[in-house]
């Protein structure tokens, strides 16, 4: 095995280990930790692929602010246990068995296709550099870049309006 | 793509007109003249005028039918700011930033009618929804309306996770976001190719509420502002449908064979949980977003056969199902009390809105003459042409059947039914002539819907 493989599989079996450890910690904030665990590993991996300046990225912006946010919210609301609610058992069984259901096809649909998907990935160590990226994103995918845009523009005006209080309204 | 910029600029200039001016008509004056703009650039793009010239990099193409569609829902959007504008003014000095985000939404809409590349389509399809989850919570002080906007947003995230589950599945897949791409494919089924379409499937299912995937549209229906739920079951639904079509013959085409009974069984379900539930009702607003349901059960069957007459239904379709639902809607804004008792001898007190009304109803049933009987006729005709699952066309007509006995409950109500004791509307004379003109186009698109099917070909 070589420190690749080796790295690869430690990282995998710590995201995997993580995400698990998010679903089934009591502690809200216990789990918001784990999520950061989830995050750096990943972040991991996409230094293995060659993606370093995606791997900043995802640890500045999911693994700090985001996660910092998450933070915030869990403590301000207070929750722990007392305050879960408690869900019905069938509803358990149900969602258990979809879930279930869904990785087994998932699983058995994909378990033929390993080391088919090679040429996506070049082996090139300067390709996930900002200097590469900035330039593919303003040549080849600059019209989904600039038209993004309007998505954000119209994030914005929806934030305000939600937040912004009603003055003059005569809906009631 | 004259479409696409015009549409942002104009929402950008919406906002600014909030600033401005005094009272709220003229923030409508503005909209529905940005609306008539907008008809004149996507004509001319229609014509083989673009006004800007932009490397779009193959991720945009536009052929005629994607024209088409943009010129029939920017019009359906018209007729939209003409009926409820004065309802969107309630909002009160932030109205204008609502017209804005309809704007914004024309833009996702401009996007996904012709889009080439999967990117695209997520773009335009984040674009509809953002907006609407804020329309759906923009009755602030109404419970209903948060839960409304909580449910959609979640939900619609986790549709939107969906997505892009399937799209890197296909990426994984093809190597390729542009659909020509995952079409040329060796044309047989890798379990990869499997996986992401499926996914997708599942993802433009709850987006366009199809059956198994439909259990979020009675309550973001009911509980979104009356104004802004006739926007989503009509012009975004719409869009929604074309590009499922686009997607399922652009990318999959080639797979046609392997898929159709999936979408063929979403389509019997959707029509048989839309339809049977929407009988039991009681409330006008919750009955039309099941029947939009239902609506959707049809609209599949187009998505299920692919051929050219699904393509003229289609069109057709999302032209007499927005006019008609958009007509009863924007009366139904004007109530606040949405029980069908409400509407009991409403023709006798108001006929003319009445009447327009009964041709919205009668449309939605599909009776001949109107514009509804064509759409469904044209579905079930793409189905038999196609030639495979000829049960489908048989649960559509007796869907058919059953839907007209929920819609005549409220022609019912509305004609043969004593006046109780309910709160006055008022219409004003221009709100009742808007109604008869929309009934008018209703009829016409039954008796000449060549007229708009030619549109293809010129």
């Amino acid at each position: 095995m070589s420190i690749v493989e080796i790295l690869f599989w430690f990282l995998t079996a710590l995201a995997l280990f993580g995400a698990l450890m998010v679903v089934f910690s009591k502690n809200p904030v216990h789990s918001v930790l784990w999520l950061i665990s989830v995050f750096f590993s990943i972040s991991g991996h996409y230094i293995l692929l060659n993606a370093q300046f995606l791997a900043i990225v995802n640890m500045i912006v999911y693994a700090g602010a985001i996660m910092v946010l998450f933070l915030f919210v869990i403590m301000l609301m207070n929750m722990n246990t007392e305050s879960e609610p408690q869900k019905s058992k069938w509803l358990r069984i149900a969602a258990s068995l979809s879930g279930g259901s869904l990785m087994l096809v998932l699983v058995a649909a994909l378990k033929d296709t390993s080391g088919r998907v090679t040429g996506v990935f070049k082996l090139d160590g300067n390709i996930g550099l900002i200097k590469n990226l900035g330039q593919v994103l303003f040549t080849d995918y600059v019209l989904p870049f600039e038209i993004s845009s309007v998505l954000f523009l119209s994030a914005m005006v929806g934030a305000v309006l939600l937040g912004k209080k009603e003055t003059n309204s005569i809906i009631s | 793509m004259n479409t696409i910029i015009f549409s942002a600029l104009w929402g950008v200039l919406m906002m600014y007109v909030g600033f401005i001016v005094k009272k709220q008509k003229s923030a409508t004056a503005f909209a529905v003249l940005g609306l008539i703009v907008l008809l004149i650039v996507s004509w001319l793009e229609y014509a083989g005028v673009s006004i800007f010239t932009i490397d779009m990099q193959g991720m945009l193409r536009y052929n005629r039918l994607s024209l088409v569609f943009n010129l029939v829902m920017i019009f359906s959007t018209l007729v939209y700011f003409l009926l409820s504008g004065s309802d969107i003014e309630k909002f009160g000095k932030s109205s204008s930033d609502y017209y804005a985000l309809l704007f914004f939404i024309l833009t996702g809409i401009s996007i996904i009618s012709g889009f080439q590349s999967l990117l695209m389509l997520f773009i335009g399809i984040e674009i509809i929804s953002i907006p609407l989850y804020i329309l759906a919570g923009s009755e602030k002080s109404n419970l209903k309306s948060n839960e409304a906007a909580l449910k959609y947003f979640l939900m619609g995230a986790f549709s939107t996770g969906i997505m892009l589950m399937g799209i890197a599945f296909l990426y994984g897949d093809a190597g390729t976001f542009y659909v020509e791409g995952i079409n040329l494919g060796l044309g047989k089924i890798t379990p990869m190719l499997a996986v992401g379409m499926v996914l997708l499937m599942a993802a433009m299912s709850f987006k366009v509420s199809a059956a198994p995937f439909h259990f979020w549209t009675p309550d973001v229906y009911d509980g979104t502002p009356t104004v802004f739920t006739s926007f989503m079951a009509t012009i975004v639904k719409a869009a929604g449908f074309f590009a499922f079509f686009r997607l399922f013959e652009n990318a999959f085409g080639n797979l046609h064979s392997d898929w159709e009974i999936l979408i063929a069984v979403i389509a019997t379900l959707t029509l048989l949980i839309g339809n049977i539930t929407a009988v039991f009702q009681q409330s006008i607003k919750r009955m039309l977003s099941y029947s939009s349901i239902a609506q959707a059960g049809f609209m599949l069957m187009g998505v299920f056969a692919l051929n050219t007459f699904a393509k003229h239904g289609l069109i057709l379709y999302f032209a007499a199902y927005s006019f008609a639902t958009l007509g009863i809607f924007a009366v139904l804004a004007k109530f606040k009390d949405h029980s069908i008792e409400a509407f009991n001898g409403f023709a006798k007190r108001y006929p003319l809105v009445g009447f327009s009304m009964l041709i919205c109803i009668l449309s939605l049933a599909g009776i001949p003459l109107t514009g509804g009987f064509f759409a469904k006729y044209y579905m079930l005709l793409a189905v038999i042409k196609y030639g495979k699952m000829f049960w489908l066309v048989i649960v559509g007509i007796l869907c058919a059947a059953i839907s007209v006995y929920y819609y005549f409950k409220l022609v019912q109500a509305i004609y043969f039914k004593e006046a109780a004791q309910r709160e006055d509307v008022v219409f004003t004379r221009s709100f009742e002539l808007m109604m008869l003109a929309n009934a008018i186009l209703i009829i016409i698109l039954g008796i000449h819907p060549d007229w708009l099917m030619s549109l293809l070909y010129m």
